[in-house]
């Protein structure tokens, strides 16, 4: 029944299925695991990673060797971390200490975690701990220590969440939801650069600038938190932060019914603002990656999340389902994540000029989304932010000819035209006299040559007056007429 | 990035400014120059010439004295600095650029020679800085899209200039970047710098504003909201005239900074002769602008009703109207070039003026849309009344 439905759909929608071909077919990863040359243990980390993940597996698992281990383990200790936190038939008391401690726990051979609650789906991860232990030894000790060190960071986040009975409540102040947002993606961003910047895979004034990591985290979690607002108040739990809320209804639940609709999408407009405001430091910051496999690990979910903001601005169905962008839409925003900066800067260009056609002047904060939309608009602004970077900072000077490379420097260009356009009134003049003397070349070899050609035809004996003269053309005739007898005659 | 949303006032340090002269102190951003000065500004005296000194007074009690002159008579204006003994100098007098029924000769008499005196006159005297406000609108001949356009891009002349406001304007610029560093005329009592600075708003509003938005409401009144030209995909820098005018309250600092230091700044952080933009540092579709300002004005409509008119017929229309007008010998309300104005991109990268002047949007877009579009109805109600 579902695949009728799914055949019908694509029937009327061609552009879907043809992107979704198209990523089938085309799509060639960077590179590719090797589990033939892999130990069992980190065969089964694999497993847990597909397991845990499916949009982020398939992405992790085409980044280079050199990331692809410590990114998988990263991944999957703060799968770990999560598994912990979001379990509530762990009591408090037991959880802080499991969460404050964990990083402890990972260097623990052998190690597992049985007790997680039947319904938390990645229990099966903690029960084989073991096997992420074992990897996780083998690691270079510089990435061991970025993922320790994030790992402990984010328990300690989540043991203080944990405890924090107002927050049980739900969040109340804008600083409180960023702060959330750090916690549970900011701080996963800040390992991911600190390892992409360690292996040599991005630029280290990245870790200079990291407000950029920190922008990369928040646009995502904060576009997870608006897109799935319906989802967690199912679940009783609530990331809106009530600052913002309260501006338009005055209980939470009111927010769902629809009554208060067009509030609610009000709201919805104003978080929506909030998390708009990261897009142009997340262009940035993937100025900033060198390779390939690396570039795509980070781009892919960016682009997911601008074209899901643009599927839920202005979109009341987030308050009574469960939204997402289709399949087709996140092949073809894979296929554009995976070349280059200047095609991811257009598609945020493009989903941007989306939502702007979308936005409402009825919107209280109808002004602010025109302006934050056309902010997130060009690749000037790119090249300048990251050009003031790089006299800040000392950087080695492949991002700047990265940059280069992609941006050919489009200002200069456009100065030289219109310069060139001012003075073309002085030139204008030239160009008139240029053109007159180039007819007159023409002209005159025309005139030789054919003069020279006529010249030699007359010599050859061309009788030019038999042209014009019709006694001259008519004796001529006769006289033609006369051979032509004279050699019928020899033939009879 | 910073947020330029926020509506925070940044605290101004309250610095020195010394004697501070603003021409044209009575007009549209004249008067919110004053208005700053008072509220950020530490001033040892504040004046305003203009021609006329009725409209836009501060109330006595601020101090500041209101002289009435021409800035085209040099002799008179002599007399009034050597009065006034101003230590800078802003110099924001122009007639309105468009629908003030100004004539090309008084924006030439005014902007070019008024300006030519004021200089003159700073060189004769004792002003130490002069700030003269220019228009974002000299980089721009009326046609081509402006793409984040930084001061690096050329001053629109002559034949390629078709506004003949904006050459009067780049006219006066080249006058004062030019008499930077000037040395004091013979007969001058100073002996120390003459510096300038340039600033180039771009799409001015606020309070006291007779173009945008009083146009953009009557527009919505007579039921033109219902059409759009073009795709509106084109972004365009409106600056709140507040911002505008704490650009050059900065500028003014800076100058005197370089002034009292007496070496001259390297080129990166040097102010005197050079030009700056300055926008609200958040370009926005045109056509929201529109929009913005007709809710503020009590439209409650979305997009849904809104009819899309093509650039090109839009052009054909506004020609048939100029054809119209000129047979009834009339000045068109609708012509091309508003067509043009409203199709075209023309946005600007103010970083410049934000690492030399540390200039930051004080007040956001949408706080001065709402600001200004109160001021516009509460003036006709008073109009109303009267």
């Amino acid at each position: 029944m579902a695949g009728l439905k799914e055949i019908l759909y694509y029937m009327f929608h061609p552009n879907q299925l043809r992107s979704i071909v198209q990523w089938k077919v085309w799509h060639e990863p960077v590179h590719t695991r090797d589990p033939s040359k892999e130990a069992p243990t980190l065969q089964s980390c694999f497993h847990f990673l597909n397991l845990t993940s499916r949009s982020f597996a398939a992405v992790i698992q085409e980044l280079n060797h050199e990331m692809l281990v410590p990114i998988a383990l990263f991944y999957l200790v703060l799968r770990g971390l999560d598994t912990i936190e979001d379990d509530m038939t762990i009591s408090a008391d037991k959880k802080e200490p499991l969460l404050r401690d964990f990083y402890k726990y990972m260097q623990i051979d052998g190690w597992t975690f049985t007790e997680s609650g039947p319904n938390e789906k990645d229990r099966e991860l903690l029960i084989h701990f073991d096997d992420v232990i074992v990897e996780l030894k083998k690691l270079k000790k510089n990435y061991f220590d970025i993922i320790e060190d994030i790992t402990i960071k984010m328990g300690n986040g989540m043991a203080d969440y944990a405890l924090n009975a107002e927050f049980q409540e739900g969040v109340l102040t804008v600083p409180q939801y960023e702060e959330y947002c750090h916690y549970v993606a900011g701080l996963v961003g800040e390992g991911l650069t600190r390892l992409f910047v360690e292996g040599e895979y991005a630029n280290p004034a990245l870790l200079d600038r990291m407000e950029l990591t920190e922008s990369m985290g928040q646009f995502l979690q904060k576009v997870n938190i608006v897109r799935d607002v319906h989802e967690d108040f199912l679940d009783k739990r609530r990331f809106w932060p009530k600052e913002i809320w309260s501006k338009y209804v005055d209980r939470w639940e009111d927010m769902f019914d629809p009554k208060y609709r067009t509030q609610a999408v009000h709201c919805s407009s104003e978080m929506i603002l909030n998390a708009l405001k990261h897009a142009d430091q997340c262009l940035f910051y993937m100025a900033g990656i060198k390779e390939q496999s690396v570039f795509n690990f980070v781009a892919i979910p960016q682009t997911m999340a601008i074209a899901t903001l643009d599927l839920v601005f202005q979109n009341p169905k987030i308050f009574y389902s469960h939204i997402k962008i289709t399949k087709g839409d996140a092949c073809h925003l894979m296929m554009q994540s995976t070349q280059n900066l200047a095609v991811v800067c257009d598609v945020f260009r493009r989903y941007a000029r989306r939502i702007a056609k979308k936005n409402d002047p009825r919107d209280p904060h109808f002004l602010e989304i025109s302006a934050a939309c056309g902010k997130v608009r060009f690749w000037k602004l790119v090249v300048t932010t990251l050009s003031r970077i790089i006299m800040l900072t000392t950087l080695d000077v492949q991002i700047e000819q990265f940059i280069e490379t992609l941006f050919p420097t489009q200002d200069v260009k456009k100065i030289k035209a219109v310069e060139a356009a001012q003075k073309s009134s002085e030139n204008d003049r030239n160009d008139y006299f240029e053109a007159i003397m180039l007819i007159f070349a023409v002209v005159f070899v025309l005139l030789i040559v054919s003069g020279l050609m006529i010249g030699a035809a007359w010599f050859m004996g061309a009788r030019f007056d038999a042209a014009f003269d019709k006694n001259v053309a008519s004796s001529l005739k006769d006289a033609a007429k006369a051979t032509i007898t004279s050699i019928d005659h020899e033939e009879l | 990035m910073t947020a330029t949303t926020a509506t925070t006032k940044v605290p101004v340090e309250q610095a020195q400014l010394g004697r501070v002269l603003v021409i044209g102190g009575c007009g549209f951003l004249g008067h919110h120059v004053v208005n700053l000065l008072l509220r950020d500004w530490k001033c040892d005296a504040i004046s305003v010439v203009d021609i006329r000194c009725q409209r836009n007074r501060r109330p006595a009690s601020d101090g500041v004295e209101y002289v009435e002159a021409d800035i085209t008579d040099s002799e008179g204006l002599v007399k009034v600095f050597e009065s006034l003994r101003p230590d800078v100098v802003i110099h924001t007098a122009s007639p309105v650029a468009q629908g003030g029924g100004a004539t090309n000769e008084l924006f030439r008499k005014v902007n070019i020679e008024g300006t030519r005196t004021v200089i003159d006159v700073c060189r004769r005297t004792t002003v130490k800085a002069l700030v003269y406000t220019s228009s974002a609108s000299v980089m721009s001949d009326n046609r081509s899209d402006l793409i984040n356009a930084n001061e690096d891009y050329p001053v629109i002349r002559g034949k390629q200039q078709s506004e003949y406001y904006s050459e009067t304007k780049a006219h006066a610029e080249q006058l004062v970047l030019e008499a930077n560093r000037a040395e004091p005329l013979p007969d001058s009592p100073s002996t120390g710098l003459f510096l300038t600075t340039a600033i180039r708003p771009s799409g001015i509003f606020g309070e006291g504003d007779v173009q945008l938005v009083k146009h953009a409401i009557m527009a919505y009144r007579e039921g033109k909201d219902k059409v759009q030209v073009g795709t509106n995909e084109n972004l365009f820098d409106f600056t709140y005239v507040e911002n505008v005018a704490h650009a050059h309250l900065l500028a003014a600092r800076a100058l005197l900074v370089t002034h009292a230091a007496g070496v001259t700044p390297l080129d990166y952080e040097r102010v005197d002769g050079e030009a700056f933009i300055v926008t609200n540092g958040s370009p926005i579709y045109f056509w929201d602008m529109m929009r913005g300002i007709w809710h503020a004005a009590g439209s409650e409509r979305g997009t849904d009703h809104v009819w899309l008119l093509s650039r090109d017929l839009g052009i054909f229309l506004g020609f048939l109207s100029e054809v119209a007008f000129s047979i009834l010998r009339k000045e068109p309300t609708f012509n091309r070039q508003r067509i043009v104005y409203s199709t075209m991109t023309r946005y600007y990268d103010i970083s410049k003026a934000r690492r030399r002047l540390g200039y930051e949007p004080l007040v956001s877009l949408s706080d001065g849309v709402k600001k200004t579009v109160e001021w516009t109805l509460a003036q006709e109600k008073q109009a109303a009344k009267s």
